[in-house]
Formats: C-alpha cells, structure tokens, sequence
C-alpha cells in the first residue's frame, strides 16, 4: 500500500470488528497500526508515524449488538479533544454480556402500546429474533431485535424517551 | 411567537455560528449532529446535543423526519436548516409547518414558487426584471435548435431543477447541440431527478452579482446591498466581495431594485439572494435565480452593513418586526471572503479529509474567520470541504485587499492539504487588484498560470 487513507483505516477497522481476532498489527512504508481487542495493550507502535484512527468509531450501520470487551480497538494514539460530556457510548459492557444499541434516533417504547405488556422485562430470556423494544420516528414504529440468545440483565433507558442514534438500550448476558 | 429554543439542524461553521447567533439573542441551542460531528466545536458550545444518525448525511442531516421528531422530542419551537443539505427543500419546510416548528426560512410555497428555475423566470417576467433571452422548457435538440436560431449562438442549455453546473452545456453551433443535449437532460435527470432543459443566449464575458435581502413576510424587502462571486471553478464559489465595485452607481440601484420588485409580490419572508448575472460589455444585468436560503457567502454583506444576518433570521422567524428601514442601511468600506477548503489543488482538488496538526489563523483589525476547526481537529470525509472562511474589511477595496494577502500569508494549516496557496496566488494576482475578472477567469487564466507554479 502506498497512499494510507481514512477509508482504510476504517476498512481495516470494520474488518477487525467483524472478526475473531485479538490483535491486528500492520506495518507499510509511512505507516503503521496496531488494533487490539486488549485495553491494557495500548502504546505498542514503534515510531511517530501512527494514523490515529480514533473517530471513526460507529459509523458502520446501524448495529444491534457489539461484543466484547469495552474497547474493541486501541487507538494508536488518543483524540487530542475530550469526548462530549453527554456521549451516550461510554459505559463498558461487562465480559459475557452485549449491548443492545439504537439503530437509529426516535422515541423508546418498551411495548406495542401504552399499558400493554412490555416486550421484554428484566430476567427474561431472549432469542436473536426476539422484538425487544420499538422506536418511533414521526409515528413510523421500528422494531429492535435482541440479536442474541441471552438474558435481558438491565433496561438503560426509561419508557417514552428519546434516544439518539447508537445509544444503548439493553444490557444481555449472552447465554450461547 | 417569542422563540425560546431552536435546533440547529446543520454542521461546520455555519452551525457554530447559528448557535451562537441563538445565544446572543438569548434563545436555547439543541445541536443534531451526525456521529462523526458529535465533538464538534458547535457541540461543545450548543445547550444540549443529539446524535441523529450515522455520519453519511442521507442518515443523519438529509433525514428530515428525524430532524422534526428531534426537534419535537426536544421542545424546540423552531428549526435552523442552514445551507445546503434540507434548507430549500420545500417538503421539509412543509413538514416543520405541519408539526408546530417554526422554519428559520421562507414559506414552503416560497421556496417551492423560486426553487423551480422555470416558474421563478415567470416571477421574474412578471415583476418586469430582465433577463437573458431564453425559452421555455426544450423537449428536444430540434426544438432547441430552432430556438437558438432564433436567440443566436452561443447559447447555454440549464435544467430546471437546479443548479450547480449539472445539465449546463454551451453550445457554438447546432452541432454543438445535437451532440451534448441528451447528455445534459440526462445529466440534469440524474441530479435532480428531473431531465427539463431551457435555453438562454450564453454571455461569453460575465460576472456574477448577488442581491442579498430579508422579507418581513408582509410585503417589505430590505436588501443588503450587492455581492461580486465572480470568482469560481466549476460553478462553485471562490471569492465574494461587496459591494461589487464593477458596477455604477445607477446600475447597482437598479440591481437592488429588481431583486425587490421581484420578491415583493410573494410577500417573500426570510433570508435569500437574488441572484444576475452582470454583462460588462453591454452594462446590464439579467436575472439567474433565487437562492432561498442564508448563503455561505453572507458575512461581507454583513461586514459592509455592520449587521448580523442571522440574528436577524432569528428575529424574522420570531415574528419581530424588522425594527430596521432601507435609509438605515449603510454600506461602508470593501469586504472580501475567500473560501477555505481541504483540497488538494495540486492533485486536481481532490478533497483532503484528516486530522489538522497545525493551526494558526490570522488575526488583525479588519479580519474575520468563520470555522469550526482548531488543531486536533479530525476533519471528517463524509461532507463538504469547507473547513472556514476568511473574511476581511478594509476602508477600500485595496485596503481590504491588503488584509487579505496578509491574512492569507499569515494562515498555517498543517496536518491536511488545503487550498490556501491557491488563494494567496489569487490574492496577489494583478487581474484581482485591476478588478478585471469574470466567471470563467479562473478556468482561462489562473488554474492554467497556478499549475505552472
């Protein structure tokens, strides 16, 4: 490769997201990477060169559920700015548990209609297909699947609020 | 209506500005941002922000439903568009109207009536504005032959729909014509999505001059004075000034007039521009179009009447009168913008998306700079790449000149290739200081003089 750019660097990041991989190490003339699904395995790059691919973060589509430890990728180096104090995405999912997300912005109703049953409640066990919540954008109802087999363990929004894109939603222990 | 709390439904500079517009007047900012604008500049200083959607505009700034139900959800009373993105889509202002939140822009039926080439060229005719002799809609190179056989050659096709470059053609001959004219519908279909062509007499030498005004909604037109964006490459601005020093006395008076005679009777309320097209040769001008909408370009009207346009959207969008008569604006002194982009000119512009390491603006009396950027900045590859605007105003437009070559030299952007040496070639050319320039300029004589710096 000669010409590294953000695209590549998202490609490589969304590859390594999308596999079973614990580290991914790339070196090439001018630049060099490094993504690891470790937290504690961060500094690791050799020189000054580093892209910092730490923005990128969250663009793929919208996703139903991210596995794993807290920080899938290290940055090679971190965002110079601070991170808005009201980002939705900063608690760290717990080992063995996932992390249901908006897959787009609207209002969160836990059931089909108010007094209704609620679709889930906590302790219940789930399917991937299970409907978990709905969203609603402009009275158009979307409704969110678990994605996996698991136990819904908390709620992270309450009834009949709005909730923005790739906020979490649920906290699964996945089961399978 | 007083308004208590606005989203701003837009990103970059112009949203930064909007927010603190807002602020200054003391009405609360909800910011709806896309993921990748998240910790931007504007989001730090809004009131609250929200994550709309992913970073591709169609998921987040395009989404007009997401934008109502955010605004809604918020408890705004009304919205910002901006430029660009949904800001003159007629549906959107409809659907903002529909749900009780006030659009910061003209009516949908406004926007609507000057959004279509065709029909605004009616407006046009009615208010007795003249224009460049032209047709109807064409249905087929025949009929577009016949009709430049009458208009005579050189002619340009345009679509209907819209601007910016897609579906023009120049044509010399008949020849000319039966070569490019499915091209250009097609070209026009595809960009919005709506094939119509019309035909105008193509002014070989030609300056574009702008009418800047805001309408109460009741019939009174103000207008800001005029602007030169003579300047441009491919139809995208480079340069603006005000006033634009080509034209006299009388022909400016003239200008401001028809760009009022032309709203007036539509009662046009809110920010726009009305856009000519100035033929030195024969010192006329002749109508292009309306833009419905705050423009990018407005700071030098702003700095030549020392007002704040979209304080006074806001203001408008509030329901206030203007508080303000046409014999209370003023202009005073040149201003200059320039347009700050991460491109590479050298690599024939293409856009240079990354992180600023650098950044070092200018400052100094007379000197502006509208942006959102600072060093660590992350610009990202998803929009326009406009990182900033740079504007100078000087007693005179050689004073203003002046401010902005030393602006320009003084400007370090590091980290991403940008356009600035581009611009200070443009700032120290002679045909810039002599003023004799027009639309086609920097295709005939600068890009050709830069690639052999």
């Amino acid at each position: 490769m000669t010409e590294v750019n953000l695209e590549d660097v998202q490609a490589l990041i969304e590859l390594f997201d999308a596999s079973q991989w614990d580290e991914l190490h790339i070196v090439s003339k001018g630049f060099e990477i490094h993504l690891s699904n470790d937290p504690a395995d961060r500094g690791r790059l050799s020189g000054a060169t580093a892209l910092a691919p730490a923005p990128l973060r969250g663009d793929a589509a919208a996703s139903t559920a991210h596995t794993g430890p807290s920080t899938p990728t290290s940055p090679a180096r971190p965002a110079p700015r601070a991170v808005a104090p009201q980002a939705p995405q900063a608690q760290p999912t717990p080992a063995g548990h996932v992390t249901i997300r908006a897959g787009s912005l609207g209002t969160f109703y836990m059931a089909p209609k108010p007094g209704a049953k609620p679709y889930v409640e906590i302790g219940q066990r789930v399917q991937p297909d299970t409907d978990v919540c709905v969203i609603e954008v402009m009275k158009l109802f979307t409704s969110v699947q678990a994605g996996v087999t698991g136990v819904v363990r908390q709620v992270l929004v309450k009834d009949a609020e709005l909730v923005e894109f790739d906020q979490p939603l649920f906290l699964i222990e996945v089961t399978e | 209506m007083s308004m208590r709390r606005l989203l701003v439904a837009n990103r970059g500079e112009i949203a930064l500005r909007i927010v603190r517009a807002a602020r200054a007047r003391g009405i609360e900012t909800v910011l709806a941002a896309s993921v990748a604008d998240k910790d931007s500049q504007a989001a730090h200083e809004a009131d609250r922000t929200i994550v709309i959607g992913a970073a591709p505009a169609r998921s987040s700034y395009l989404d007009g439903r997401v934008l109502v139900h955010t605004a809604l959800q918020t408890g705004c009373d009304a919205l910002h568009p901006g430029y660009g993105f949904l800001s003159e889509r007629a549906s959107f202002a409809a659907l903002c109207e529909a749900n009780g939140i006030v659009f910061v822009g003209p009516t949908s039926e406004s926007i609507r009536l000057v959004g279509d080439k065709l029909a605004a060229r009616t407006l046009a005719r009615a208010a007795g504005v003249s224009m460049v002799s032209g047709s109807e809609k064409v249905a087929s190179v025949e009929e577009a032959q016949r009709i430049a056989a009458h208009i005579g050659y050189p002619v340009i096709t345009k679509a209907s729909a819209g601007g910016g470059g897609r579906g023009m053609l120049v044509a010399r001959s008949a020849e000319d014509l039966s070569a490019g004219f499915d091209t250009s519908s097609h070209e026009a279909q595809e960009a919005f999505g709506d094939g119509t062509l019309y035909l105008e007499r193509y002014v070989e030498r030609a300056r574009h001059v702008e009418v800047q005004v805001i309408g109460d909604g009741l019939g009174t037109i103000l207008h800001f004075g005029e602007r030169d964006c003579s300047l441009q490459r491919r139809y995208q601005k480079m340069m603006e000034e005000a006033p634009a020093a080509i034209l006299s006395e009388q022909v400016r008076r003239r200008l401001h007039q028809a760009a009022i005679d032309l709203l007036a009777p539509i009662k046009y309320r809110n920010a726009g521009t009305v856009e000519f097209l100035y033929d030195e040769e024969r010192d006329q001008f002749y109508f292009m179009e309306v833009n419905a909408r705050i423009q990018v370009e407005h700071p030098v009207s702003e700095a030549v009447c020392g007002v704040d346009l979209i304080q006074l959207q806001l203001a408008v969008a509030s329901g206030e009168p203007l508080h303000l008569t046409q014999a209370d604006i003023v202009t005073r002194g040149h201003a200059i913008e320039v347009r700050i982009l991460a491109e590479d000119p050298m690599r024939n512009f293409t856009p240079s998306p990354g992180r600023i390491t650098t950044w070092a603006p200018p400052a100094g009396p007379g000197v502006r700079l509208d942006t959102a950027m600072c060093e660590g900045t992350l610009v990202p590859p998803y929009y326009d790449s406009m990182i900033g605007k740079l504007i100078v105003h000087g007693a005179d437009r050689a004073q203003a000149l002046e401010r902005l070559r030393q602006a320009l030299h003084d400007f370090v952007i590091e980290g991403i290739a940008t356009n600035l040496q581009l611009l200070r070639a443009i700032a120290e050319h002679p045909d810039i200081a002599s003023n004799q320039i027009d639309t086609r300029w920097s295709e005939r004589v600068l890009l050709p003089a830069f690639a052999l710096l």
